[in-house]
């Protein structure tokens, strides 16, 4: 076997300990599962941090117990639910049914203080609705407008009268009418969208569009209108059906509160499919805590890009060149176990390379010249023969020591010239030591 | 403590791995420092025998074999013992060539 020379053991170390730091550092899978790896940023409302608690205080139980003695219907500053007085009185009845109405984005604290709060049998945390051992929340997009957008809850109370006296909770009604914006609305609102894209009405709490997450959503860009809680019970302006008139080739996103809906190309593509997992997913955040519209445009922004990237809809995704890395990875233990053997193998060679140096012919060698060298003593007194029996010596004990065969040739080759030496001095051939070596004395 | 057992066994493993890779190549090294330690032996013993058999005397060569003997009389790694080797044959040179005139 050719001899490899001492750096490629170390270079093929090298290469192992690469790969092994190369494939450890790209183990960074996620369980999360994404055709196309959509680039929408995760931790989409972090908890406490998007400003979704407001100061809204809660007075002290002993107050709360009276305030619902008082009165049917408790109100706290700051609520914002809103219902049917009719409706909800019809499905009351004669009944004892007493409402306590707290504002969103309570705390821990204050919310428990709301749902323990004595007497009360419905409890209204911003426009969550519970009660006894249930809990309302609407589950289609009619319900959420009208949750988000207004905040009625006619539709969930009624629900859930019907739920605690055990009875069939009577069908739904979609509250929201709808009516044309007037012209002088329309106008500030298309001059803010030509000259910005963003239109923020008063009232509104979008401070600025989140730039990353709308560069993912609608990659040609979109308009974004931003309103106020919309007032109960008034129809709601169509704004997006309106604005597409001005704008039919941009995606419009309208807000609502906290209501979103898209309008524009492609919309029917995906704004049901995004209303609904978005709705369905954060409805029961977003109606205890009061979130900033911001952070609500940018979760629901998010789950636009989530959906574009979902390969639902036939949608081409942009090319994507394929991660050299990723294409490796699965080589990558295949190399480290190939270095690896490569090492070791080479590593196994090298203390034994010097005992299995060819054929072993020293020690008939040495054997040989001995017995030269005790025939010639007797008659030879030369001082090249002593000098010769010497270097034999020295030679046994090398080769006793396990020193290389090569060194220990090069000691016999210099005692062999000496007495090679002695021979020619004596003047007999015969004990020249290539003859005696090759035939013996004739 | 979960991560101490990766720590654990990541030790033992580099330990191992080390082992596997210095282990031999320092036992190689005591071997050879052994082998040149018994040629500088046998180049002294060779030497002095060459002083013995030589009918001058040779101030030079006394002089290297002194120093042969006392580094091998020293000790110390392969290099030192190649040394020692080194000044032996010299001396056992000049002996030959001097005292053979």
């Amino acid at each position: 076997m050719a001899r490899a020379p001492g750096w490629v053991r170390w270079a093929v170390l090298g290469v192992a300990a690469v790969v092994v730091v190369v494939f450890l550092l790209a183990q960074r899978h996620a369980v999360d599962v994404s055709y196309g790896q959509s680039p929408a940023a995760r931790d989409v409302i972090p908890e406490g941090a998007a400003g979704e608690l407001s100061a809204a205080a809660v007075p002290s139980a002993g107050e709360l117990a009276a305030l619902v003695r008082a009165d049917p219907v408790v109100r706290l500053p700051g609520a914002i639910a809103r219902w049917d007085e009719k409706r909800v009185a019809d499905a009351i009845g004669d009944r004892d049914v007493r409402i306590l109405v707290a504002p969103p984005g309570l705390d821990e604290a204050e919310r428990d203080r709301v749902r323990t709060a004595e007497g009360a049998t419905i409890r209204v945390i911003g426009t969550d609705v519970s009660g006894g051992p249930y809990a309302a929340a609407g589950d289609s997009s009619d319900d959420w407008r009208a949750q988000f957008g207004t905040g009625d809850v006619t539709n969930q109370l009624v629900a859930l009268v019907a739920g605690l006296h055990g009875e069939d909770a009577p069908p739904d009604v979609d509250p929201v009418t709808w009516r044309e914006p007037t012209a002088a609305e329309l106008e500030p609102v298309l001059a803010d969208l030509r000259a910005t894209g963003v239109h923020r009405a008063a009232g509104a709490t979008l401070t600025d569009v989140p730039a990353e997450a709308a560069r993912s959503a609608f990659p040609d860009g979109a308009l974004y209108l931003a309103l106020p809680l919309q007032p109960f019970g008034e129809p709601l302006p169509a704004w997006g059906p309106a604005l597409a008139k001005s704008f039919p080739d941009k995606p419009i996103v309208v807000l609502y509160g906290s209501w979103i809906t898209s309008t524009g190309p492609h919309a029917a593509d995906f704004a049901d499919v995004v209303g609904a997992t978005f709705y369905g997913r954060f409805a029961e955040r977003l109606a205890r805590y009061a979130y900033p519209q911001r952070a609500i445009l940018s979760a629901y922004l998010n789950k636009v890009t989530d959906v574009r990237y979902a390969g639902l809809f036939d949608r081409p995704l942009p090319y994507r060149p394929a991660d050299p890395l990723e294409v490796a990875l699965p080589a990558l233990p295949l190399v480290f176990l190939a270095c690896a053997v490569t090492f070791l193998a080479l590593s196994v060679r090298s203390p034994r390379r010097p005992t299995r140096d060819g054929t072993r012919r020293a020690p008939a060698r040495l054997a040989g010249l001995t017995a030269l060298a005790v025939e010639v003593s007797a008659l030879s007194r030369d001082p090249a023969l002593t000098r010769g029996i010497a270097k034999l010596g020295a030679a046994r004990d090398a080769l006793a020591g396990g020193v290389p065969d090569r060194r220990v040739a090069a000691l016999l080759d210099d005692a062999q010239s000496e007495l090679d030496h002695t021979a020619r001095a004596l003047g007999r051939p015969e004990y020249r030591p290539d003859a005696y070596l090759a035939g013996g004395p004739a | 403590m979960d991560w101490l057992v990766w720590v654990v066994g990541g030790l033992v493993l580099v330990g191992a791995g080390f082992g596997a890779a210095f282990g031999p190549g320092v036992r190689a090294a005591a071997r050879a420092r052994e082998q040149a330690w018994v040629l500088a032996r046998g180049a002294v013993e060779v030497a002095e025998v060459g002083r013995d058999a030589s009918t001058a005397a040779v101030p030079r060569a006394e002089e290297l074999l002194s120093q042969a003997q006392a580094l091998v009389a020293c000790g110390g790694g392969a290099r030192v013992a190649r040394r020692a080797t080194g000044f032996a044959r010299a001396a056992e040179r000049a002996w030959r060539e001097h005292g053979r005139g």
